[in-house]
């Protein structure tokens, strides 16, 4: 980077809160999608709003891209640097700013932890809904920017339904304020359009929560099913009984067994499990238990267990929490895909999915939001085989392109990111995706906040080959083509 | 921003729309046709999504101003036109195109009622779980472009927690998409909730998809009577207290009146009742369990208390820990410039209507007021219907805050020439 540029960083936000050293700045090379890796021109890591805006503000004089990052934890490379840019990291505003429980509000900086929201008041009895599988390390920031869910969205919905309001920094440095602390607010649903941008329209700096209530009474249901139709079946009946659980999860024989060696949740060896929890007023919970109970005997479910207690719930939790890293005792990598299906359509794109694993030779986990049909394929591979790791991006692409046959959608919570940006046009026509792009001109004409992500690219995506026209060069015999 | 300037007459307009949409569905605009009292020069009512689009095009061409409508209920809202070349009616597009009921899903286009489209889904058992007032007339592209909702918000939330998918004609004439028919989806910006409570000054509905719930076995209403309002809010915090999950929580004054209600299997809806029905009691109150007829006719009372009759109605969103203290505030101020209102709405969420009637000037003064107690993002005041004499004094949206040249950037890009619903956008787009 340019040194007066990096003297004007130390400036805004002091000398160490600026990271230049080469090896300092692998650390940032990748968010958790470590397969796209790219060095930050440089790192600053603001303590203030000012000092962001200070930053952006440089880097919107200067021409100079940038990219916010914050615990790094997501899957589509929306954190991936840019070369020539600055990369904004937001861990240290990470203070919980106000608590207002009589209006069931919190305000916190976007380096605040997902989990820390819910440990500062559940001793108050209240909760904070949105919990992504890595709600421990995931901050509230990058959560806003992915519009993350978790295994109970089904019920209780996304970030962008949580998210009241928001102070940000426009990519030319400006402060604005959209939303606020009471429900409605005049004017543009802005914030609507801002949740879930993957960073591409301004920089948040302070968030305002809604807090839940916890529930009276939370039941949660684990059955055996011997095949994935049969479970996705039971699914099918409890939605059909007009049943809205808290959460549906399915687990197929290969991350059940990769989850049991991993870390021993006592799940029975099975074609596919189901978890099954409800929550809410207490008889309510006990008398749809019973039509749940029910509907899974049915469909011949079998070594029901039934969570009586926090213990015996967080054990069935972990073994379905831990199904990513446990993937790791069965295959030396993998590839995962968040592609969404209209639920009913599950048991077409499994036996889709089961034989591309026949053609492939490749080992494919299954482990999803059934409820919502978020699909989270596992292609496991060895770095180790010569080709393997490129087989099963080929192999993950090709279940996104079964995801959008049936009318569903390239990504239900990773985010499009460096990593789908390409695939885009398979979703959206260009007339859909140049709408996109008029916010994107709003906020940012310049084009310097987050750049290359979520939208295709030439330099991203290749020239989409188009037919063979001959250069008017070649057709006034002054070159050929070779 | 408007460049409406060439003059044009009717004949010519309707000429021009019937080249668009068809010579059946264009016609010269009649006193019936009024926005706000302003008569359009021209109505058109395509039907087919592709003539809307071609319309929405030519008008954007030609600099002409055009006004979206589709059951009319709410068309008085948002500040007075100060013309209108096109009056464009939905009301050509009502299919529900697809119930997946598997799916928890539907594809409604704009011009379809809530009424006609509920009546669908519950073949189903299913419902789009909106009850916004005026539910029998009012279309889902009106519904949706005003983010418009009713008591079930307490539960189901509004138009913009619901939809997950739409498709538009932007004011070039471009159809374009963005969503889906999933649930959950998080590939590309969402401009579905972008659209929604955009009041039509971004692009043309045409279809929208939402995620539905389950219609509920039964429902029980705990109507209760409180000797004043300064009960509302602790009987309100102690129902959330219980993580009582009523699917409306209501109040009313005057007189001083809480509606709850339960939605759920039959056995869970009558012991919340009972459970809400002692909470009432130990705040003070006189509740009464309302099922069926009596149950139904309570809650389209309640729906009349503030737009059955005339006068200036406010939408009113505050924060629970101020609801108190504003509705005293309200009564003093309303007493002492000689204004009779009525007060109505959610309870659990604090966004209420407000119905004022009275003399002009003190209505603006009222206004004014409440709007200065609140700090920026803290609370808002709202006009949602009103004479022109009230609105040509005092702005209709109030102040939008520091995102509003943000607004009016987002607004240039979707429609720069400005023919979309001219100056009566949030924040007068």
């Amino acid at each position: 980077m340019d040194s007066e540029f990096l003297v004007e960083l130390e400036r805004i936000v002091g000398t160490a809160g600026v990271v230049h050293d080469e090896t300092e700045l692998i650390t940032y090379e990748s968010d958790g999608l470590v397969s796209h890796a790219q060095r930050p021109g440089v790192a600053v890591l603001p303590e203030t709003v000012e000092q962001v805006q200070g930053v952006v503000r440089l880097c919107h004089e200067s021409t100079v891209p940038f990219v916010a990052r914050g615990q790094g934890t997501g899957l589509s490379a929306g954190a991936l640097p840019h070369p020539d840019g600055v990369l904004i990291v937001m861990t240290r505003m990470n203070r919980i700013v106000d608590v207002d429980i009589p209006n069931q509000r919190i305000i916190v900086e976007p380096g605040v932890m997902n989990l820390d929201v819910t440990k500062r008041v559940a001793s108050l009895g209240y909760y904070y809904a949105p919990d992504p599988s890595s709600q421990s390390i995931c901050s509230i920031g990058g959560n806003l920017a992915e519009n993350s869910g978790g295994a109970h969205c089904l019920k209780y919905g996304f970030t962008v339904h949580h998210v009241l309001g928001v102070e940000a920094v426009l990519p030319n440095g400006e402060l604005i304020h959209l939303g606020g602390t009471a429900v409605d607010s005049p004017g543009l649903d802005l914030l609507g359009v801002v949740v879930g941008s993957e960073g591409t329209l301004l920089v948040v700096t302070k968030v305002i929560l809604r807090l839940l209530r916890r529930p009276e009474s939370v039941r949660t249901l684990l059955a055996a099913f011997d095949s994935t139709d049969a479970a996705g079946n039971a699914v099918s009946d409890v939605i059909a009984a007009g049943i809205i659980p808290a959460a549906i999860e399915m687990m197929d024989r290969t991350t059940i067994r990769a989850a049991e060696a991993a870390v021993q949740p006592g799940f029975p060896d099975a074609e596919a499990v189901l978890i099954v929890e409800l929550d809410g007023p207490a008889n309510e919970v006990s008398t749809l238990f019973e039509q749940i109970e029910a509907i899974s005997a049915k469909n011949h479910g079998w070594g029901v267990q039934v969570a009586r207690d926090d213990a015996q719930r967080a054990r069935i939790w972990m073994g379905r929490k831990a199904a990513f890293a446990a993937m790791g005792r069965v295959a030396p990598s993998y590839y995962v895909q968040d592609g969404v299906i209209p639920r009913s359509t599950l048991p077409e794109v499994l036996r889709r999915i089961r034989e591309l694993e026949q053609r492939s030779g490749l080992t494919i986990g299954n482990v999803f939001h059934a409820g919502d049909g978020n699909l989270h394929p596992l292609v496991c591979y060895d770095d180790a085989v010569k080709g393997q790791a490129e087989l099963a991006e080929q192999v993950a692409s090709e279940i996104l392109s079964y995801c959008l046959d049936v009318g569903g959608s390239l990504t239900g919570e990773h985010g499009i990111g460096a990593d789908k940006a390409c695939h885009m046009p398979k979703m959206f026509s260009d007339d859909d995706l140049a709408t996109m792009q008029l916010v994107r001109v709003a906020f940012d004409p310049r084009g310097l906040c987050n750049p290359d992500k979520v939208f295709p690219t030439p330099r991203l995506c290749g020239e989409v080959p188009g037919p063979y026209r001959a250069h008017p060069a070649e057709l006034a015999g002054g070159a050929e083509r070779l | 921003m408007s460049q409406v300037t060439v003059e044009i007459s009717p004949d010519a307009l309707v000429t021009e729309l019937a080249v668009q949409a068809g010579a059946q569905v264009a016609r010269a605009g009649t006193p019936e046709d009024a926005v706000d009292s302003v008569v359009p020069m021209a109505v058109v009512e395509p039907t087919t999504a592709e003539a809307v689009a071609r319309v929405v095009g030519w008008a954007s061409q030609a600099g002409r101003s055009l006004v979206v409508r589709g059951g009319g209920t709410k068309l008085s809202w948002g500040a007075s036109p100060t013309s209108v070349d096109v009056l464009l009616r939905t009301t050509g597009l009502h299919a529900v195109e697809a119930h997946r009921h598997g799916d928890l899903t539907a594809t409604v286009q704009a011009g379809a009622t809530l009424a006609q489209t509920n009546a669908v889904l519950a073949a189903h058992h299913q419902w789009l779980p909106l009850d916004p007032p005026g539910g029998a007339e009012a279309t889902i592209g009106g519904i949706v472009a005003t983010n418009d909702s009713g008591p079930r918000r307490q539960h189901h939330g509004v138009p913009r927690d619901l939809i997950i998918g739409m498709t538009l004609a932007r004011a070039d004439g471009v159809i374009s998409r963005s969503g889906g028919i999933v649930v959950k989806n998080v590939a590309g910006y969402d401009l579905a909730r972008l659209l929604t409570g955009s009041f039509g000054c971004l692009g043309v509905i045409l279809n929208a998809t939402f995620k539905l719930a389950p219609l509920a076995e039964a429902s029980r209403t705990v109507a209760v009577e409180f000797p004043a309002s300064d009960r509302f809010s602790a009987f309100a915090a102690a129902l959330v207290d219980r993580a009582s999950t009523p699917s409306a929580l209501e109040l009313a004054f005057p007189p001083a009146t809480m509606l709850v209600r339960f939605e759920s299997v039959e056995s869970v809806a009558v012991a919340q009742a009972e459970e809400a029905m002692s909470l009432a009691r130990a705040h003070g109150g006189t509740p009464t369990v309302l099922i069926g007829h009596d149950e139904s006719a309570v809650w389209q009372k309640h729906e009349a208390r503030i737009f059955a009759e005339d006068g200036t109605v406010l939408r009113l969103s505050v924060l629970p820990s101020e609801l108190t203290s504003t509705l005293a505030w309200l009564d003093e101020t309303a007493t002492a410039q000689q204004l009779d209102y009525v007060v109505a709405g959610r309870a659990g969420l604090t966004a209420l209507s407000v119905r004022l009637n009275g003399e002009i000037a003190s209505q603006v003064k009222l206004i004014r007021e409440l709007r200065e107690r609140f700090p920026s993002g803290r609370g808002s005041a709202v006009i949602r219907r009103a004479e022109p004499a009230l609105t040509s004094h005092v702005d209709v949206w109030g102040p939008v805050g520091d995102a509003l040249p943000m607004m009016q950037a987002v607004k240039q890009q979707f429609d720069p020439v400005g023919i979309l619903n001219p100056g009566r956008g949030p924040g007068a787009l």
